[in-house]
């Protein structure tokens, strides 16, 4: 079979990458190509194989091309290598995203694919499997979404999502079904043969807003989280109705009598549906959850069970036909919150990151097939048709917005505006899930499938491309709220929970029981039972905490990523000032370290990108918010300090030594400084007494480190500190931790600084220092190059023992 | 006073369970209410009832006791928004922010931090919100001195996480630091080397809230209240 082989390797790829390079001038390249793919082997002429040597049947073969044996693995690959490089290509200019959204750009590639395989091969490009699509590309997107869904937010608003997903996509199928059904009765228009039904089927098909053209829009726009979470909200929710309602229709067309028992059944299917997926899901969310506690000793697959046990919630509820989409969210967001504290942080990292490259490969590939299936002869041209189904479909989601958020505000604590309303109505784009719906339909019983491709095909690019490109200029026309997505801030954390606490407790008090109170039954209920089995180590854990160490940690990667990695086990923590102690540099000396930081680090830092949660480009103004907040928490420090234990003319003289004082352009090496400093105490090491056995190979400073030592204790006068500090003793004084301190603080006095300064004043120096550590503000650490410094300088000491 | 006659009536009702049947309510009648006994902050809670500034009685100071009045007084404080607030109603919500403004920055004369503060201007939250921030405010700052202090802060911290029996306090006050810090970045702009932050004063506090969408977390609602008033 030699001879087959070498014939056959050319066509697809040669035309891909003729794609890829120069799509216009493709065609001669591209026919000629499928001419050699075609299985006719008459053809096989026009192109030269490109190697291989056909040697006889029974000889060994040297080199040989089997492109039938990878042509499946070859070819997803190629289109999902294909799908990333345009959306590469896409963010090559800055602002075409911040104009159209992507998935329009992809669509339009998928088109011009679609285009270029029609012109080749004279026949419809494949169409993306109804499968493929439900069964590979949805979930991985739903998971997504589901993962990272804000928990609080969603349940928060939760009536008002299930309000508008179940009634607003029957309001929309039944309204778009029955007047499309009258749209059909007028006989000019040529559409009498369709059917109540059939039209009441396409209605249930159109009127699905579909979760991954939502997110696609509304991830960029940032619109206030509230608006997000409806809309993407209901997006995820209807899917359960728009099953029910697609096959209920789609059951009905093919049966030939309708009894009432039937429409009975299919109400009660609705909430089997529903209700079955969310069961599903939650039962997986808590299995997987349990099976992470065990995953302590095989870290690596750790990730694996939150994509398998989520796959599966969303295959088996496809298989009992419940809804998936419903199961996956509900087994994500189930969780979540669970795995997430069994997992290592790698894993979690990892999980975070595979999730988002999968659903953003699975998005990207969902709008170029949707482009390339859009072409072709399967279609089907009706003006009355098209256009009044468009007109149908907006004016029923307008309507279905408003009269059923009239209804909903009356229990909304939060009304929604006008605004809103428009936005939510304005966000209902069609998507995928409808086009895969619609080719999924039975020819055998809609003779005019046609049309209705056609139809949907219309209403999804009408929504796509001119209600999301439009949505961002009207959102800011009409000034609607938007998130301010920030860093997230512990502060915001506290009041949240301050908040919950006192809206409780209110609610306790006035002997109401609301929102609040279920919520705090069902926490108690949680931590009760449900950590207690599904997490290793059972703390009770506050939000604030963790919200605290994910920062803390967040920081410490960045550290790492920019190269900065330091065997030191840092006193990051705020609340460890140990490093106080260590002696501060002149600024001739910080001048030249910062120098060197600067070149060696700051670049590098700046090209990593940090993760970001919606995409995984780097945002340039959240990071540079970030670093503002850094450079702020330096400052505070600073001020806080000063405030507590400086007076202004104590400060005046030694503004020159003490690095606190650094001039204010002093900034990367600050930025650097702080950043270590809040790193690495998160992971659970007990950073305070571990100073020192780290090695360290920085830089020696050594002699400078001493002398300027030497100058700042001369310079400050023994007597003013003793006032300062006894004034500002105050009540929250930790003996433990003063002792721990002295003992640090004699230990690393006896390496490195006794042998350097004579005896009384090295007690002032250490009694500053000490002090300062053990007052409740803990100011402002020194740089870490200090402390490395004078640990090295430690570490030498104490090794060789030889005064100077 | 946007409470409608039905919640008084329930709100009375309340009252009366809490007090024992008494005119007034005391510190320690709050123990009657078991759920209110898992809060954290319960103390915070209860005090805010009692403190003169929540009751408009006074700049400072707590009250003994407080009868039905009072108590309503403080629970008009978390009554839901009211969308379409007649100017009267708006009138009303200036007012009081007129009063909680004044009912801490008095303490707060000639300090540096209000000097500087007048040039920023942030743009408030919702008018109506503004009471109930006020009330958050004084649970804050407990010294009455219209600063939140580091040391109120970390009290708060504290106070939040203590029914965690794993949590140090020194996390607690690493936390509450960063906090502080945050406060900080975000109230005063570009610090200067030796600026000095003393404190969250009640402009900053409500500049907080810009980036928090306060009005969809706020409010306890009494619409539709169930009497299930549950005291054991």
């Amino acid at each position: 079979m030699g001879c087959r082989c070498p014939r056959l390797p050319a066509g697809p790829l040669v035309l891909l990458l003729a794609w890829l390079l120069e799509p216009g001038a493709v065609s001669a390249v591209s026919e000629a190509a499928m001419g050699t793919a075609s299985p006719d082997p008459g053809s096989s002429g026009t192109l030269q194989p490109p190697s291989g040597t056909p040697l006889e049947e029974t000889r060994l073969h040297v080199f040989t091309l089997d492109y039938p044996h990878v042509q499946i693995p070859f070819e997803i690959t190629l289109w999902i290598l294909l799908a990333s490089l345009a959306k590469i290509g896409f963010h090559l200019y800055y602002k075409l995203p911040s104009i159209v959204p992507e998935s329009c750009l992809l669509i339009l590639v998928g088109l011009l694919l679609g285009g270029i395989i029609f012109g080749a091969e004279e026949k419809s490009p494949p169409a993306m499997k109804s499968d493929v699509f439900f069964l590979y590309l949805l979930p991985p997107i739903v998971l997504d979404a589901g993962y990272f869904m804000p928990t609080r937010l969603f349940f928060e608003n939760f009536g008002t999502i299930f309000w508008y997903a179940v009634v607003g996509t029957l309001w929309n199928s039944i309204g778009i079904g029955l007047s499309l059904f009258g749209i059909c009765q007028i006989e000019i228009f040529g559409l009498t043969d369709i059917t109540l039904l059939q039209s009441l089927l396409f209605g249930s098909l159109i009127s699905a807003v579909d979760p991954v053209a939502v997110l696609a829009v509304f991830e960029n726009i940032h619109v206030n989280e509230q608006l997000y979470i409806l809309v993407f909200g209901e997006s995820l929710l209807n899917d359960a109705i728009t099953v029910v309602l697609y096959n209920l229709f789609k059951t009905f067309c093919q049966m030939r009598t309708i009894e009432t028992i039937d429409v009975f059944a299919g109400i009660a299917k609705f909430f089997v549906v529903g209700i079955g997926g969310v069961l599903i899901g939650i039962f997986l969310g808590f299995v997987a959850a349990f099976t992470t506690r065990f995953t302590h000793k095989i870290r690596v697959i750790e990730p694996l069970f939150v994509f398998l046990y989520s796959y599966l919630s969303y295959i088996t509820a496809e298989m009992f036909h419940l809804s998936g989409i419903m199961a996956i969210t509900a087994c994500a967001m189930t969780m979540n919150k669970y795995v997430e504290e069994n997992v290592s942080q790698k894993s979690y990292t990892t999980i975070k990151y595979f999730m988002k490259m999968l659903s953003s490969v699975s998005e990207t590939l969902i709008f170029i097939f949707m482009g390339v299936s859009t072409v072709g002869k399967n279609h089907e041209w009706n003006w009355a048709f098209v256009s009044f189904t468009l007109l149908f479909c907006l004016i029923w989601r307008a309507l279905g917005v408003f009269v059923l958020t009239q209804i909903i505000n009356v229990f909304r604590t939060i009304p929604l505006t006008f605004k809103d309303q428009f936005i939510i109505a304005y966000g209902g784009l069609r998507g995928a899930i409808c086009f895969s719906l619609v080719f999924l339909l039975p020819v055998a019983v809609i003779p005019r499938k046609k049309l209705f491709i056609t139809a949907t095909i219309v209403v999804i690019f009408f929504t796509v491309f001119i209600q999301g490109i439009t949505i961002r200029p009207l959102v800011e026309f009409l000034d609607v709220k938007r998130s301010n997505k920030k860093q997230p801030a512990v502060g915001e954390e506290i009041y949240n929970r301050f908040f919950d606490h006192v809206k409780t407790g209110i609610e306790d008090v006035c002997g109401h029981w609301g929102h609040n109170f279920w919520k705090d039954k069902f926490k108690k209920f949680d931590n009760k039972f449900l950590r207690r089995l599904l997490i290793r180590e059972n703390q009770p854990k506050s939000s604030i905490v963790s919200l605290y160490k994910k920062l803390e940690i967040k920081h410490a990667i960045e550290m790492a990523e920019s190269g900065m990695i330091s065997t030191v086990p840092s006193s990051a923590s705020l609340n460890d000032y140990l490093e106080d102690k260590v002696m501060p540099l002149s600024p001739a000396e910080m001048d030249n370290m910062r120098e060197i930081l600067t070149k060696n680090l700051y670049q590098i830092r700046h090209r990593t990108m940090s993760y970001n949660r919606h995409s995984l480009a780097a945002d340039a103004s959240e990071k540079q918010a970030k670093e503002i907040l850094i450079r702020r928490r330096h400052s505070l420090r600073e001020s806080v300090k000063k405030t507590r234990s400086l007076s202004r003319d104590r400060l005046a003289v030694t503004k020159a030594t003490r690095f606190l004082s650094l001039p204010k352009d002093a900034k990367l090496p600050e930025k650097l400084r702080i950043r270590n400093k809040t790193s690495f105490r998160v992971g659970g090491a007990d950073s305070s007494d571990s100073e020192l056995e780290l090695p360290t190979t920085v830089l020696n400073l050594k002699p400078r480190a001493r002398k300027i030592l030497q100058d700042q204790s001369q310079q400050q006068p023994q007597q003013q500190f003793r006032m300062e500090w006894r004034n500002e003793v105050n009540g929250d004084h930790d003996g433990r931790v003063d002792r721990r301190v002295m003992d640090n603080e004699a230990q690393a006095s006896r390496g490195f600084r006794q042998p350097l300064l004579s005896r009384p004043r090295f007690g002032t120096v250490s009694e500053e220092n000490l002090t300062e550590d053990v007052r409740s503000t803990r100011p402002k650490p020194p740089p870490r190059i200090v402390r490395w410094a004078s640990e090295a300088e430690r570490h030498k000491n104490t090794s060789q023992n030889q005064p100077y | 006073m946007s409470v409608t006659l039905e919640q008084i009536e329930h709100l009375h009702r309340r009252f009366k369970q809490i007090s024992g049947d008494q005119p007034t309510i005391r510190k320690e009648s709050f123990d009657r209410i078991p759920d209110l006994e898992f809060n954290p902050i319960r103390s915070k809670i209860v005090r805010a009832f009692f403190d003169k500034r929540n009751l408009r009685q006074a700049p400072d100071g707590l009250a003994d006791e407080i009868n039905f009045e009072d108590f309503l007084t403080i629970m008009s404080y978390f009554r839901p928004i009211e969308m379409n607030m007649d100017e009267e109603q708006l009138d009303h919500f200036r007012k009081e922010k007129l009063k909680c403004e004044t009912s801490q920055e008095t303490p707060a004369q000639g300090s540096p931090v209000f000097e500087g503060g007048l040039h920023r201007h942030p743009a408030p939250p919702a008018l109506s919100l503004i009471p109930y921030i006020c009330i958050l405010f004084h649970m804050y700052d407990s010294d009455n001195d219209g600063k939140i202090t580091l040391q109120e802060y970390r009290k708060v911290v504290e106070e939040l996480l203590s029914r965690n029996p794993h949590l140090e306090k020194e996390s607690a006050r690493s936390i509450a630091d960063g906090a502080m810090m945050e406060a900080a970045s975000i109230c005063v702009g570009q610090m200067e080397p030796d600026q000095v932050y003393e404190g969250i004063t009640f402009e900053d506090f409500l500049k907080m809230w810009q980036g928090i969408d306060i009005d969809t977390k706020m409010h306890v609602r009494f619409l539709n209240m169930e009497p299930i008033a549950h005291c054991h």
